[in-house]
């Protein structure tokens, strides 16, 4: 097990190390220095101004290493603060990125940890229902209603529940947000709702599927002929057996909890790490922009190496050697 | 008690938490329930503001904060229009009496005993002292931190008129390029070392003599504006953003009516009453601007502004103002209309619905929403950066000519009825209605759309059908701004599509607020569209704007169009320091022509304002130009509450028609399954 998590460690290190060098060519390669400082400041800015902006920023040096420059160059620099999580300043307003994640952690969590508990929770017994009616028009009615859920657009759900649970139905505020205890329920809402919803379509395709598909199988048959009755068969025997394609589904979200909800945080006007990334791509801040997808890789990676670790807890058969 | 019951207990329990969960949850109110009975004011802002540095804030959502926490020497009437100054913290208007050859010298004289609010950084002065009296020394200071060219105020041309201003400040940099050791000490200490501005002059504690060139009777103005506010040293050595401090552009300290309470740039701004305020701590002073106004302008008695329940009381009168952030403006205007914002513009997607033959619809007079509305002080332009080789000043006549056409095919009245709601009067000149020099009957030959004309002058600046002959291409200009919503872009293209009418092709570059203007002030633009509104109700607040020497590439200025004209600027000087009269309307008649001609601007409209209030927000007259008069204003929470409750009664009979359809839905399913079963 030790040497499992430790030969997987180092596969995570390499995946991480790519993609920080793909990220500096795509930021610094790519686009570079000078297309970020133009970006920021205006394409038509004095060199000098460029250039002051470049030393402030710490982009003024070599991009890779040469001559003299071993060490002090842009792509050792890249590594080093990214690997120490000193990520500097943003490009556009020169705020601490760091202080910014921090503050924008707690709102998305707030928003994404229930959920992403909440999906689970409606969405696997929902599941479970539609697989126990197989074949019965609940289980088309359920099939048809995931198809369509599946089918809308999220900024449809956004602005359609705005409207009518927000402003016609008066049963949340329509957007906003505050952290006071005594109303985050009421602006978390109907963001979490809506999100449950969007969701809900294509879990209750997935898990119906990996439920009835356990529920074909000999043991199953087997369990029923011997009179085991069809609720227990479900929840003892079939759900326990589905376990294993369900966390892949769920234990690799659970890292990307941290990185908020794109959409929803931005029309809700949630201020989480995903109304900051909205807001880095359309302000052009590159130092933002790099460092929310530089974690996003992180968390992606540590939610592969949870996931085949959660294997071995949920199935004996499964050995991590 | 036995298990089962103990189960029914804890089933009973579960779904009071649960039914009680919902019960709380559901409600839209985005305020805490205690804060019904408050006097707090609900407001909004887009994007957070660049800097709260009185010295450099200069934008109108900068000013919503800093115009309320900052308190000047002087301020206006609230009531009285024209408008009028009066005294703020000084006792008195200052006076004048002839200085050195040229100059001025206005005296203010400080109210002895006013503090500023209680904040760590004055234990910097004196351990363990949260606070310290408001001195004239403090008005010295922040003068001399806006001719610091490190902390590049955006206001450094009118108070250049400050006797030594200019040369305080480039002593300060020669001092600060050769000597490092006074480079590294605390700023107070180099403005000290320096001597200060030499004509500032604070006399005791509470006198400051301010030398002024006598041609520039304006700057008293600026005494009634937040560039002028008493900053203590304290606040700039302490709040300089080093080991978790924030930078003092974030951290305000008050001299106001309010202090920042919080400060949220993603999501919450928040002031509340200061304590520690002259108005509020002196009440017997009944200082002019510590109380309500008891005279105002002909009609503010009959609309219930000199109320006796209010006139001469002291002020404020609302405890809080709440800034929330709001992006997208549909559900910032819902909220407005149930009742969780206390004041709105009217959005366009909106106004049929709040409009009705210009005045307020059936349903919103219903709601008991009152309409404000009036030309403000403002122009809205595109401009053309006239430091650009193609669209500028190197590109001589032709240039000249290609702006002509190009101001000949944007029709102002289609623009302001498409994107405004017809909420604007077409402009022809600089100046706006009301303002001395404002010719009703003037009409700008290049503002009526003309396409044959403009066409002819594109053959005449040498681009026939747009081409240019260098690349055999169409033109190609960038017109830059800040609104990168997809309904911002619409705007701009339809300038663009006007301009395509010629054959040139504009290509619109849209970044963020604050990148725009970094790209504006480092001069990286071609064409762009500004407004303005005015600082004080002067033609000469108007007319700067295209002065030479607040170019934005010579001086860092607000004459973003960077037009130089020595003609205008002659005339400018001399108009600026007359009283108004014939000779000063002849004056600005001829600079009115020579922009006519020169077009540095395409003049789009003047903005009239329709503002909503809701019908418990009290003493609301609008003030047109961008001063926060939130200490006037009061609110009645109680009807407030009564109302917002009445307007958001949740609907709740969806959730019973859902339930009775997913049991129509699920138990036949199951009856269904049952009987196949058996």
């Amino acid at each position: 097990m030790g040497a499992y998590v430790i030969r997987r460690l180092s596969y995570g290190a390499v995946v991480v190390f790519g993609v920080l060098f793909l990220l500096f060519i795509l930021f610094f390669a790519v686009t570079s220095p000078d297309d970020i400082a133009r970006k920021a400041l205006g394409e038509r800015v004095p060199p000098a101004v460029v250039e002051q902006w470049k030393v402030n920023h710490g982009y003024d040096k070599p991009l890779f290493p040469a001559p003299g420059h071993w060490a002090d160059n842009m792509l050792v620099e890249h590594y080093r603060r990214m690997l120490t999580f000193d990520f500097g300043r943003s490009d556009a307003d020169d705020t601490p990125i760091l202080e910014r994640i921090r503050k924008g952690m707690g709102p998305s969590l707030a928003l994404t940890i229930p959920l992403f508990v909440l999906s689970v929770l409606v969405a696997i017994p929902l599941s479970l229902l539609v697989a126990f009616f197989r074949e019965t028009y609940i289980d088309r009615a359920g099939v048809i209603l995931a198809v369509l859920a599946m089918s809308v657009s999220v900024l449809l759900y956004i602005i359609g529940a705005q409207y009518l649970v927000g402003k016609v139905l008066h049963w949340f505020p329509i957007s906003g947000f505050d952290s006071d205890p005594r109303v985050i329920v009421r602006f978390l809402a109907l963001p979490i709702m809506i999100g449950v919803a969007n969701g809900l379509g294509g879990d209750i395709r997935f898990y119906r599927t990996v439920f009835l598909e356990e529920s074909n199988t000999d043991y199953v048959r087997t369990a029923r002929a011997k009179g085991c009755g069809e609720i227990r068969i479900m929840s003892r025997h079939v759900f326990r057996n589905s376990l294993i394609p369900l966390l892949t589904r769920i234990v690799v979200a659970i890292p990307f909890l941290f990185t908020g909800s794109l959409l929803l945080e931005s029309f809700f006007g949630i201020p989480g790490l995903g109304a900051i990334t909205v807001d880095a791509i359309q302000g052009n801040d590159f130092s933002v922009l790099r460092t929310m997808v530089y974690i996003g890789s992180l968390l992606f990676v540590v939610g592969q190496i949870l996931t085949d670790l959660s294997y071995a807890l949920v199935d004996p058969r499964v050995r991590l050697e | 008690m036995t298990l089962m019951s103990t189960c029914s207990a804890a089933r009973l329990l579960g779904l009071t938490s649960i039914w009680a969960l919902a019960w709380v949850a559901c409600n839209n109110n985005p305020y805490p329930p205690t804060e019904a009975g408050e006097k707090v004011l609900y407001s909004s802002f887009r994007e957070a503001p660049r800097s709260l540095d009185p010295a450099v804030a200069y934008d109108t959502g900068a000013h919503a904060i800093t115009g309320s926490v900052y308190d000047t020497l002087l301020e206006y009437h609230y009531l009285k229009r024209p408008y009028e100054l009066i005294p703020g913290l000084a006792t008195d208007l200052p006076t004048q009496r002839p200085g050195q050859a040229g100059y001025t010298v206005y005296g203010f004289s400080l109210r002895p005993g006013m503090v500023y609010e209680n904040d760590p950084a004055f234990s910097l002065g004196m351990p363990g002292r949260m606070t310290r009296e408001i001195v004239s020394a403090d008005v010295a200071f922040e003068l001399c931190r806006l001719a610091d060219p490190a902390v590049n105020s955006p206001v450094v041309e009118p108070f250049s008129n400050i006797q030594g201003f200019q040369e305080f400040g480039q002593a300060l940099t020669q001092r600060r390029e050769e000597d490092l050791a006074f480079s590294n000490l605390p700023v107070h200490e180099q403005y000290a070392a320096l001597g200060g501005i030499e004509g500032v002059k604070s006399v005791g504690d509470h006198g400051l003599e301010v030398s002024v060139r006598s041609d520039y009777p304006q700057i008293q103005y600026w005494f009634a504006m937040p560039f002028t506010s008493p900053v203590p040293w304290e606040a700039i050595a302490f709040y300089d953003g080093e080991e978790g401090r924030p930078r003092f552009a974030d951290h305000p300290i008050a001299s106001g009516p309010y202090r920042l309470q919080h400060y949220d740039r993603q999501s919450r701004m928040v002031l509340e009453a200061n304590p520690n305020w002259y108005g509020a701590v002196h009440p017997e002073w009944a200082a002019p601007g510590a109380v309500y106004p008891s005279q105002g302008a002909p009609g503010d008695l009959e609309a219930g502004l000199l109320a006796p329940e209010w006139a001469g009381k002291p002020l404020p009168f609302i405890d809080r103002v709440e800034f929330r952030r709001e992006k997208e403006a549909i559900p910032y205007f819902n909220k407005f209309l149930q009742g969780y914002y206390d004041a709105a513009g009217v959005i366009k997607e909106s106004f049929d619905q709040v409009i009705d033959e210009g005045g307020l619809s059936a349903d919103m007079e219903e709601m008991g929403i009152r309409l404000e509305k009036g030309v403000e002080p403002t122009i809205f332009y595109i401009g053309f950066n006239l430091d650009d080789d193609t669209v500028g000043r190197p590109g001589g006549e032709r240039a000249r000519r290609l702006r002509q056409a190009m101001s000949l095919v944007i029709d102002s009245e289609e623009y302001t009825r498409i994107f405004t709601n017809g909420r604007g009067i077409p402009a022809q000149s600089p100046l706006p209605p009301g303002l001395f020099g404002y010719d009703e009957a003037y009409a700008n030959p290049y503002r009526s759309v003309d396409l044959e004309r403009a066409r002819e002058l594109m053959v005449e600046a040498d681009y026939p059908q747009g081409i240019d002959p260098n690349t055999g291409k169409p033109l190609t200009l960038s017109f830059d701004t800040y609104d990168t919503s997809a309904q911002g872009l619409l705007q701009y293209r339809f300038f663009t599509d006007a301009w395509r009418q010629l054959g040139i092709d504009v290509k619109v570059e849209a970044t963020n607020y604050n990148q725009f203007q970094e790209k504006v002030r480092n001069g990286a633009y071609q064409i762009f569209m500004w407004g303005w509104v005015a600082d004080y109700p002067d033609p000469e607040n108007f007319l700067f704007l295209l002065w030479s020497d607040l170019a934005r590439s010579k001086s860092g200025g607000p004459n973003t169009a960077n037009f130089m004209n020595d003609r205008f600027d002659d005339l400018y000087l001399s108009m600026k320091s007359r009283p108004n009269g014939a000779e000063r309307e002849a004056e600005i008649k001829e600079m009115r022509e020579i922009l006519e001609v020169e077009r540095p601007w395409i003049e789009l409209f003047h903005r009239e304002d329709y503002a909503l209030f809701q019908g418990w927000l009290e003493n609301v007259k609008p003030f047109g130009m961008s001063f926060p008069m939130t200490k006037y204003r009061d609110l009645d929470p109680a009807e407030r509450t009564s109302l917002r409750k009445d307007w958001n009664r949740p609907v709740v009979w969806p959730i019973w028609v859902g339930l009775v359809l997913l049991i129509a839905l699920i138990v036949p399913g199951v009856m269904t399954f049952m009987r196949e079963r058996q």
